[in-house]
C-alpha cells in the first residue's frame, strides 16, 4: 500500500481549502475554526487520501473530536494509514 | 387473504413471563430490576452476564432465567427461550432492548460495521420476534411486545446514520405488527431520548450539555424514567397499540 506522506496530506489539505477560497497557513499550531476547516471538509480529505491510496481510512467521531489544529488533522491522517 | 378483523373485546392480559434482551446493563438491566421487583417472572440474556445481572437472578432463583446468549445467533436465542420456558412458564412478554450503538459519520463507517449494526439491531430483533410469537400463537396465547427504539428513529443526528435506520424500522414495524397480530399481542414501541449508558458513553460533553440545554425539563432522560413506561405497556390495560412513545423531556419537540 502507498501512504501519503505529512506533506503530501498538507498538499491535499490545502486544495481542500484552496477550492472554498480558503487559504491553509503554514503553521502547524493554527486552529481549524480560524482557519475554517469543518468536519465535512475533514471528510473530504481523508476521502481524497483514499482516493490517492485506494485503502478505505474508517473511523469513529470520538477521535475528531480531539482534533483543534491544522497539526492534530495531518497526524490523526498519517496515524490512520498505518493502522 | 383470509380476515383479518379483531375478534372482539378478548383483552390482552398483563404480561407476567417477560424475555428482556440485552438485559446485563444500562437501560436492559434497568428494567430486569423492575420487573423482578413488580413480582414477575423474568427471562434475561447479553452476550456477557455482568456480576449485576448474575446478582439479581441468584436473588430471585424461582422467578428469573439468565444466561450469555448473542443475538444474533438464532439456534442460541432458541435455545435460550425454550430453556427459559422451560423453567418459567410460557412467555408471554418481550422486550426487544438489546443494541449496539454508533458513533462514525456514514462515509466513514465501514460496510462490515454498518452490517453488523443492522444484524444485532434489526434483523436478530425482528427474528427473535418471529419467534416468540410463534409459540404464544401456537400456544393460543395473548402476549404484548416492547420495542426499544430512540429518538433517532424520528429526527437526524450527525454519525447515527445506520443506527437510526435501524430503529426507524423497528418503529415501523412496530406499526405492522400491531395491525397483523390483530390484538392478540400488542406490539408498542419506546423511544428514549439520550442516556447516560455504555452506547452514549461516546458523546463528548459538549454534545451532552447541547442535548441538555436544548431539552425543556433540563435534565438528560434517565433509565428510570423510561421503565414506568416499558412497565405499563406490559401491564397496564390500556388501548396504546403500535404506538413509539417517545421519552426524551420535549428534546425533539
Ligand atoms: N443510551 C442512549 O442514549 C439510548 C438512547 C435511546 C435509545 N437507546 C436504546 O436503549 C437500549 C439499551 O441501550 P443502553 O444505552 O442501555 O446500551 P448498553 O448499555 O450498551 O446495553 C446494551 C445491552 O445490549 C446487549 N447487547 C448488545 N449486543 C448484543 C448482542 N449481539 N447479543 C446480545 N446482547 C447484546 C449488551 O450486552 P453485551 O454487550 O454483553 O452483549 C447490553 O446488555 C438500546 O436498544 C438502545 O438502542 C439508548
Amino acid at each position: 500500500m502507498t501512504e501519503l506522506s505529512r506533506a503530501q496530506i498538507r498538499e491535499l489539505m490545502g486544495q481542500v481549502l484552496k477550492n472554498q477560497g480558503k487559504v491553509l497557513p503554514d503553521d502547524d499550531g493554527a486552529d481549524l475554526r480560524e482557519v475554517g476547516f469543518r468536519s465535512l471538509d475533514f471528510s473530504e480529505l481523508a476521502l481524497r487520501v483514499e482516493d490517492e491510496t485506494g485503502e478505505e481510512l474508517n473511523f469513529d467521531a470520538p477521535g475528531l473530536r480531539r482534533i483543534a489544529t491544522v497539526g492534530d488533522v495531518l497526524d490523526f491522517l498519517v496515524e490512520l494509514q498505518r493502522q | 387473504m383470509m380476515s383479518d378483523s379483531a375478534t372482539p373485546a378478548l383483552l390482552v392480559p398483563p404480561s407476567t413471563v417477560v424475555l428482556v434482551s440485552g438485559g446485563s446493563r444500562g437501560l436492559g438491566l434497568a428494567i430486569v430490576t423492575d420487573l423482578l421487583e413488580s413480582g414477575l417472572k423474568v427471562a434475561a440474556f447479553a452476550r456477557t452476564v455482568t456480576p449485576e445481572l448474575a446478582k439479581l437472578a441468584d436473588a430471585h432463583p424461582d422467578r428469573s432465567h439468565v444466561d450469555s446468549v448473542d443475538v444474533t445467533d438464532l439456534a442460541a436465542t432458541q435455545a435460550f427461550v425454550r430453556a427459559a420456558e422451560g423453567r418459567l412458564g410460557p412467555i408471554d412478554g418481550l422486550v426487544n432492548n438489546a443494541a449496539v450503538g454508533q458513533d462514525s459519520l456514514h462515509v466513514h463507517t465501514a460496510n462490515a460495521d454498518i452490517a453488523r449494526i443492522i444484524e444485532t439491531n434489526l434483523t436478530a430483533p425482528l427474528q427473535l420476534t418471529r419467534l416468540v410469537v410463534r409459540r404464544m400463537l401456537a400456544q393460543g396465547r395473548r402476549g404484548r411486545i416492547v420495542n426499544v427504539t430512540s429518538i433517532c428513529a424520528q429526527r437526524g443526528f450527525p454519525g447515527l446514520v445506520a443506527y437510526s435506520a435501524t430503529k426507524g424500522g423497528m418503529d415501523a414495524a412496530t406499526r405492522s405488527l400491531a395491525r397483523e397480530l390483530g390484538g392478540r399481542v400488542l406490539v408498542n414501541a419506546v423511544a428514549p431520548g439520550f442516556f447516560a449508558s455504555e452506547m452514549s458513553a461516546v458523546l463528548g460533553q459538549t454534545q451532552l450539555d447541547q442535548i441538555v440545554r436544548r431539552t425543556p425539563t433540563g435534565h438528560l432522560t434517565e433509565p428510570a424514567e423510561v421503565v414506568p413506561v416499558v412497565r405499563l405497556l406490559l401491564r397496564d390495560q390500556t388501548n396504546i397499540n403500535g404506538q413509539a412513545i417517545v421519552v426524551d423531556g420535549a428534546a425533539s419537540i
